[in-house]
């Protein structure tokens, strides 16, 4: 899966060609340390959604790496048949698309009897239908696509910055990624709705007196949650490739960086996602990339023994 | 208190059932039988952690994976018996959880869940990787405890150990612990306000279920003779989860009937691999949706059907107003 960025640098290291090693060691340092940036901001679309939809419904969505399964296999569908390659951005807005609605049905029918007063133990059913979702989602696209990896068309060829050379699907995720941040967060800032959010996730109550209609807002927050992680596996298709389980390694970093940067912090999450993805993309390149899950592990034990709430994250009161 | 009640006597009746039951089905049946066991014990064992404590932990199943591989390997790789490896294998679970739980059982309950689950991927993805030394996604031979395929033996251990499993879990929940436990589900800061060391319950209960996961674990390594990475799949998570809430979460029976009824269902579903899976997960989602209880509470609704006339009034209040009609 992470094919490129996991070769052992380094190999020989007789005394006459120690100069040239170290000037290859810049390189491929700072090559990876590219690759790794890159990769960070990409899990932070995925973690921003995870975060975004606790925020506002105080529920995690186990089931976030499946709507970004289908988000890249809608992806797929639409530039294999309908599109065409060059049309890839198009692709993206549309599987988003997609997601968001399926996204907001979903929390129309299983989530928001949470808010209405039918169910007691809101975690355990919250934690316990999304996960049975999730299962459902894969099994029903591994019954669905088949046991198969399917290759989407490049969105762009080998590019250089400088004379480092960058594989330019990465570049354009990474540009990609940038551009869906800045809108969210400007959306989240600036915009009415936006700010209504920001007033659902600070207190439900007290929003609701001042007339916005919350459970309306949930369905929404939901659904643009969900389309992010959709959005992100449009763009990663052609790096992750398109297969029922492609969504598995975003959500599972995406929620170390949730752990790292404490829940419902937004710059928490960047600083947390740069970090992890330097650290996985370095450590697997000059340690060992056997290992390349436990760096970006490791890295989530040290800073809960330090801040058990994470980086930026407040002691939460449960009452 | 009657030492020789119905209830009793019903479950002395299973037993004797599950002793004699091997003389009379085949091979097939004794070995999907044992696999039913080991997950009775899975079960059980997270409805102690997830049901009664309602700390929601989504690494059990890697719990037993490490079981497996720490004795597989201390066997393969070490030459160690056993009577070493087995033991070695359920402490090294027991202290990876308990330092886990060190970590993440002090704060709020979700972040137990997002650990763990981050921790089960983690731990799946480093035994593939690390092919050189754990066998990579083809898997480790285990060595076989009783030395022979047949199922029979294995059927009797892993009835031996279910049993243990299940009688453990009923003296906690029956015990002072198990107050404290389902105190610290329900309101944890009263539960703290009232005395209860919430922490050291936390990380006591986890340690003891993930000890009895890797129990399982190490005993279905060295019965099935083949184990890999597909242990420590999601999917067995899952599979845990929808035994429990099928036979019904929060009752000592209803792992052990949702794990046995759920593995029937699955063998006679054999044909349609997937979608058993998907037609389970939407059995869970509708349960949890509209029915939350499981079948233990479907037969508690039962029992309460059949014995309505029989039911005596609960207050002075209730028998005045049945005598007047």
């Amino acid at each position: 899966m992470r094919s490129l960025s996991s070769y052992p640098a380094n190999s020989g290291t007789s005394k006459c060609k120690q100069k040239e090693d170290e000037a290859i060691d810049l390189h491929l340092f700072s090559q990876f340390l590219i690759t790794g940036i890159i990769m960070g901001v990409l899990y932070c679309l995925m973690s921003m959604g995870i975060n975004f939809i606790y925020g506002i419904m105080k529920v995690i969505n186990w089931s976030m790496g499946e709507f970004f399964m289908i988000g890249a296999f809608t992806q797929y569908i639409l530039l294999t048949f309908l599109l065409g390659a060059d049309y890839w951005y198009v692709g993206v807005i549309l599987s988003a698309l997609v997601v968001f609605i399926l996204g907001a049905l979903v929390q129309r029918i299983l989530i928001k009897p949470m808010f209405v007063g039918i169910i007691e133990a809101k975690m355990e059913y919250a934690t316990i239908v999304t996960i049975s979702m999730a299962i459902f989602l894969r099994n029903i696209a591994v019954a669905i696509g088949g046991p198969k990896i399917y290759t989407p068309p490049d969105y762009a060829g080998p590019t250089q910055i400088l004379t480092l050379p960058l594989s330019g699907n990465r570049l354009v995720a990474f540009i990609g990624a940038l551009i869906l941040l800045g809108l969210f967060y400007y959306f989240i800032k600036k915009s009415w709705t936006g700010r209504a959010f920001q007033g659902v996730a600070q207190n439900r109550s007290g929003v609701q007196t001042a007339g916005v209609n919350v459970l309306k807002y949930d369905m929404l927050a939901f659904g643009i949650g969900t389309a992010l992680a959709g959005a992100g596996g449009a763009l990663l298709a052609p790096i992750f490739l398109v297969h029922p389980l492609c969504g598995l390694v975003p959500t599972v970093r995406g929620f170390e960086i949730i752990v790292i940067a404490g829940l419902g912090s937004i710059p928490g999450i960047l600083v947390a996602g740069l970090s992890l993805g330097i650290a996985e993309s370095l450590g697997s390149a000059f340690i060992s990339p056997s290992f390349v899950d436990i760096y970006g592990f490791i890295l989530l034990v040290i800073i809960l023994s330090i801040k058990p709430y994470g980086l930026f994250g407040k002691p939460e009161r449960e009452v | 208190m009657k030492i020789f009640n119905l209830k009793n006597i019903g479950l002395l009746v299973l037993l004797i059932v599950a002793v004699f039951l091997p003389v009379v089905i085949s091979d097939y049946w004794r070995f999907v039988l044992t696999i039913a066991f080991f997950y009775t014990i899975m079960a059980a064992s997270w409805n102690l952690l997830g049901g009664y404590t309602g700390q929601f932990s989504l690494g059990h199943h890697t719990f037993a994976m490490i079981g497996a591989y720490t004795s597989t390997l201390l066997m393969q790789k070490a030459g160690a018996p056993f009577w070493v490896s087995i033991p070695a294998g359920i402490l090294l679970t027991m202290i990876i959880s308990s330092l886990l739980g060190v970590m993440c059982l002090r704060i709020h309950g979700i972040y137990l869940a997002l650990i763990t689950w981050a921790f089960a991927e983690v731990v799946r993805n480093y035994f593939r990787l690390h092919y050189a030394f754990t066998g990579g996604d083809r898997g480790i031979d285990s060595p076989l405890i009783f030395g022979t395929m047949k199922p029979t033996p294995y059927y009797y251990l892993f009835l031996g150990i279910a049993v243990l499993a299940i009688v453990l879990i009923a003296v906690i929940m029956r015990s002072k612990i198990g107050y404290y436990l389902r105190s610290i589900r329900d309101d944890p800061i009263a539960a703290r306000s009232m005395g209860v060391d919430i922490v050291r319950y936390k990380i006591f209960v986890f340690m003891v279920a993930s000890g009895l996961a890797g129990m399982a674990g190490v005993f279905y390594g060295h019965s099935i003779g083949l184990i890999s990475p597909v242990m420590g799949d999601f999917n067995e998570m899952a599979m845990i989860i929808i035994f429990v809430v099928i036979g019904g979460m929060r009752t000592q029976a209803g792992p052990i009937v949702g794990a046995i009824s759920v593995r029937y269902l699955m063998e006679l579903l054999r044909a349609q691999s997937e979608f058993r899976i998907v037609i389970l997960t939407a059995i869970v989602i509708l349960i949890m949706r509209f029915f939350n209880g499981g079948l233990m509470e479907l037969f508690r609704r039962l029992k309460k059907w059949i014995r309505r006339d029989r039911e005596g009034p609960v207050s002075a209040y209730q028998e005045l107003e049945q005598k007047q009609g």
